[in-house]
């Protein structure tokens, strides 16, 4: 008797045992493009711009837009986002969640995009109906002035590239670009506010929104406008219309370029004056005009405007 | 050993169940027997920062980092008569979490939910108890209902990270087949349907038990399991930012421990820990308990 308990306690036991059996059946399926930045802690800014920016629901999901129903994504990595002073989830905050929105859309395109089909020269339109381009210089590839760093990472809903530099287009001229970060549409704290008033007392509003020019614009931030001697905004507002338009043309390049395009060393400024570049390094250079003695640091290169590409720098470029 | 007196400390073994996310079953292989039953308070306490996502565990739970679920629960059960029993279970949760304070700020979340939770009810039914001398086989039916008793919210989006439940009227029938000899070891299996009335997925559940239970001591082990027959992954197809609906499975371990202290009162302690999941946290927790059987 003591026999046939033992027998059917162990077969009982085993009944059991299949029945609770760990699930593991999922180990081998594809996470979406949402899952890959959250498993990658090299993604953890990208996975908290997606959450406050309201796209985790998006990159979870299948693209409506697109019959394969994949997106590609190019992921700026966490030292990506640190070049920008966004070194957590936490320091997002200091943008506006509209902008958020569309600079992660900026870095999403339908379909799949796969590193085979990237060729210099090549274009991309992104979900924010602005269109990215290739540059290959050197062995690298680059999309606008983000070198891209991993291809091809495979996810259930499309493809991820990781790049290391945040891509910024504004959608709007290089005016109405200054005229957004001036009006905290971009950080919540205004920036360029002395530039805008120098871009408007200069008289040069016109020929910088002109759709049919395209520039390479160097936007000197308000820290390095103080620097330069204008202690308020209300100081360029009353400064010599001809020498600001004087100084604002050493700023500007004719045709817009990102980081990645520039070989030269010097370049031509719109007021007949000479910039000199530092060593193309880490995806930036320096630069410096004839009035300044140290070079002009790049503190948020190639934002992609409507008519050029704006480089804000450090330091005021006088001729 | 007395049979009588390993009863009475058998019935009082399911202290351990405490109502968080995933919790222990709260029904027993034991029997209460007419007009007799136990009451019991425990403080438990679970904390995770890996989730296990699809298709491997991820350091950090989103948003909030780590989670800490805190609950107090009254657990009670009583023999209508010899064969059927009534169990009742309320739990008061308080979730937390460790988002820093600019993440809150900037999505509008907050670390901390608390509130009473959902109440359940369960009727046990043992119609059958077949005796092999110094052994028995008891089979064991159970209905019950998990309903909300407070008017906690339904949280939206990352908030529902740290919910303290998902608002569903849950209904779970239960069978079990309960094995037990005269020298205390015990072996109990159980699997349960459980039917959620909102978009929350049903679920079957399975706990396999393994114990022994002498005059001054009771101790067993477990393993449950719980496979969810529908819902979203996180992170997955159709998922759209609101977790409680999405499909959970896992499989845990653990144990639980309990003694005689004075008179009609016990303690009782026990731990578990998740060892393989799909949506879930790899939480680990702890629990105490103050038992009064009657």
């Amino acid at each position: 008797m003591k026999n046939i308990n033992i027998k059917s306690a162990l077969l009982a036991l085993t009944l059991m045992g299949t029945l609770v059996s760990c699930d593991s059946d999922f180990k081998d399926e594809t996470p979406s493009i949402a899952g890959i930045a959250v498993a990658n802690p090299n993604f953890s800014t990208l996975e908290g711009a997606a959450v406050q920016g309201g796209l985790v629901g998006v990159l979870s999901n299948s693209n409506p837009n697109d019959p394969s129903g994949h997106y590609t994504v190019f992921a700026p990595t966490n030292d990506a986002f640190a070049r920008l002073g966004l070194v957590d989830a936490g320091t997002l905050g200091g943008l506006q969640n509209s902008f958020l929105t569309n600079t992660l859309l900026y870095h999403v395109s339908n379909g799949d995009l796969l590193a085979s089909g990237i060729a210099n020269g090549g274009t991309s339109i992104s979900a924010l109906g602005v269109s990215r381009r290739f540059i290959s210089r050197g062995s690298d590839l680059y999309i606008n002035g983000s070198k891209i760093i991993l291809t091809d990472v495979s996810a259930s809903n499309g493809t991820v590239h990781a790049i290391d530099k945040v891509m910024i287009a504004t959608g709007v001229n290089i005016v109405d670009s200054a005229i957004l970060l001036k009006d905290a549409k971009v950080f919540k704290a205004p920036e360029l506010t002395f530039l805008v008033q120098a871009v408007i007392t200069s008289g040069l509003a016109p020929v910088l929104s002109d759709a049919n020019n395209n520039f390479t614009i160097y936007a000197p931030t308000d820290a390095a406008f103080k620097a330069a001697g204008f202690a308020t905004v209300q100081d360029v507002a009353n400064a010599s219309p001809v020498v600001l338009q004087q100084v604002l043309l050493n700023h500007a390049i004719a045709g817009g370029k990102f980081t990645s395009e520039y070989s030269g060393t010097t370049a031509m400024t719109a007021g007949g004056g000479t910039l000199t570049y530092g060593a193309f390094t880490d995806g930036i250079f320096t630069i410096k005009s004839n009035g300044i003695t140290t070079a002009a640091n790049m503190v948020i290169p190639d934002i992609q405007c409507s008519n050029g590409v704006v480089h804000v720098i450090d330091k005021v470029l006088l001729p | 050993m007395n049979k009588k007196h390993l009863l009475l400390i058998l019935a009082v073994t399911t202290f351990g169940y405490v109502n968080t996310a995933h919790s222990q079953s709260p029904i027993s292989g034991f029997m209460q027997g007419k007009g007799k039953g136990n009451v019991s308070l425990s403080f438990s306490s679970e904390k995770y920062d890996d989730v296990y996502f699809i298709p491997e565990k991820v350091e950090g739970v989103p948003v909030f980092n780590e989670t800490t679920v805190n609950s107090t629960s009254i657990y009670a059960t009583y023999g209508i008569s010899d064969q059927v029993d009534v169990v009742m279970v309320l739990p008061y949760i308080t979730a937390k979490g460790k988002a820093t304070e600019e993440v809150l700020t900037n999505l509008g979340l907050e670390n901390e939910r608390s509130g009473f939770q959902d109440v359940s009810v369960f009727v046990k039914y043992s119609p059958f108890n077949f005796d092999f001398g110094s052994s028995s086989l008891r089979l064991i039916g159970a209905l019950g209902i998990k309903t909300p008793l407070s008017d906690y919210k339904v949280e939206e989006g990352f908030q529902s990270i740290i919910a303290i439940g998902n608002r569903s009227t849950t209904i779970s029938t239960t069978g079990m087949a309960m094995f037990k000899m005269d020298n205390g070891v015990f072996a109990s299996g159980q699997v349960a349907g459980n039917y959620a009335s909102n978009d929350v997925p049903n679920s079957v559940t399975t706990e396999l038990k393994v114990g022994y239970a002498a005059k001054s001591f009771y101790g067993d082990v477990y393993v449950a399991n719980q496979k969810s027959t529908g819902g979203v992954d996180i992170f997955g197809e159709g998922f759209a930012g609101y977790f409680p609906i999405t499909k959970v499975n896992y499989t845990k371990i653990g144990i639980d421990l309990y003694t005689p202290i004075y008179q009609d009162f016990g303690i009782s302690a026990g731990a578990s820990t998740l060892v393989a999941g799909r949506n879930i946290g790899q939480a680990t927790g702890f629990y105490g308990g103050l038992v009064y059987k009657y």
